[in-house]
């Protein structure tokens, strides 16, 4: 059976984009199995980004945001290549709870979470993203935008 | 004397889940240390208060958004 998970990576910021895009495909190519021999991947790289707090001495990352369908079974050897991949300087691996497609994954114990506090059951729902900006009432700072864009 | 009920923002906007990677929303419900403000301020619904501390340690751990403000850096 397979989920929907989310997987956030920081890069070190001194890699090239190609570099990037290189270690991503050694990464999907761990997802491939003979059933599903092409994963989809939809991948969105944020770009540079400045980092909230210095990680391994770095002020900036390379952000990049996968959706991606995966046999749980599959993840315990996608993470341990993603931590072994030293330019990772961060990675976040959650079942993707926002945008899935309804149903399906409602409500079962949460699979897979780097680090974080113990993942709550994934609420079932649809994300409305994009309606979020408009009551803008105690900002307290404005902080960087995020985007596709490149931000240096 | 009970004050009314403030709304939830959350729900004002529209969201089911909170995203953990909007951290401009996100930002709007920290203190200036950074700390998570409780519902009691936020007057955040329980659900939406939940979704949203969970995302605000998910967003801390990305470098997203800061575990302590303020302090020297």
């Amino acid at each position: 059976m397979t989920r929907q998970y989310e997987l956030v990576y920081i890069f070190d910021s001194t890699l090239e984009e190609a570099q990037v895009n290189e270690r991503l495909e050694g990464f999907h190519s761990l997802l491939k199995t003979p059933d599903v021999p092409e994963p989809t991947v939809a991948a969105s790289h944020w770009g540079k980004r400045t980092l909230a707090y210095p990680i391994k001495g770095k002020e900036t990352g390379y952000y990049v945001v996968e959706q991606f369908d995966a046999d749980p079974t599959l993840l315990g050897e996608l993470e341990r290549a993603i931590k072994l991949d030293e330019t990772v300087l961060r990675y976040l691996l959650v079942l993707n709870e926002g945008l899935a497609p309804v149903g399906a994954s409602a409500e079962a114990p949460a699979g897979q979470e780097s680090e974080g506090a113990a993942a709550p059951g994934a609420a079932a729902g649809q994300e409305a993203e994009g309606a979020a900006a408009p009551a803008e009432q105690e900002s307290k700072d404005a902080a960087v935008p995020r985007g596709e864009e490149e931000q240096s | 004397m009970r004050r009314p009920r403030k709304s939830c923002q959350i729900c004002e906007m529209g969201v089911r889940q909170v995203d953990y990677k909007d951290d401009r929303t996100l930002s709007r419900f920290l203190t200036e240390r950074g700390k998570i403000i409780p519902s009691r301020l936020s007057g955040m619904c329980a659900r939406h208060q939940r979704q949203m501390a969970q995302a605000i340690k998910r967003a801390r751990h990305l470098a997203l958004v800061p575990f302590k403000r303020g302090h020297s850096r």
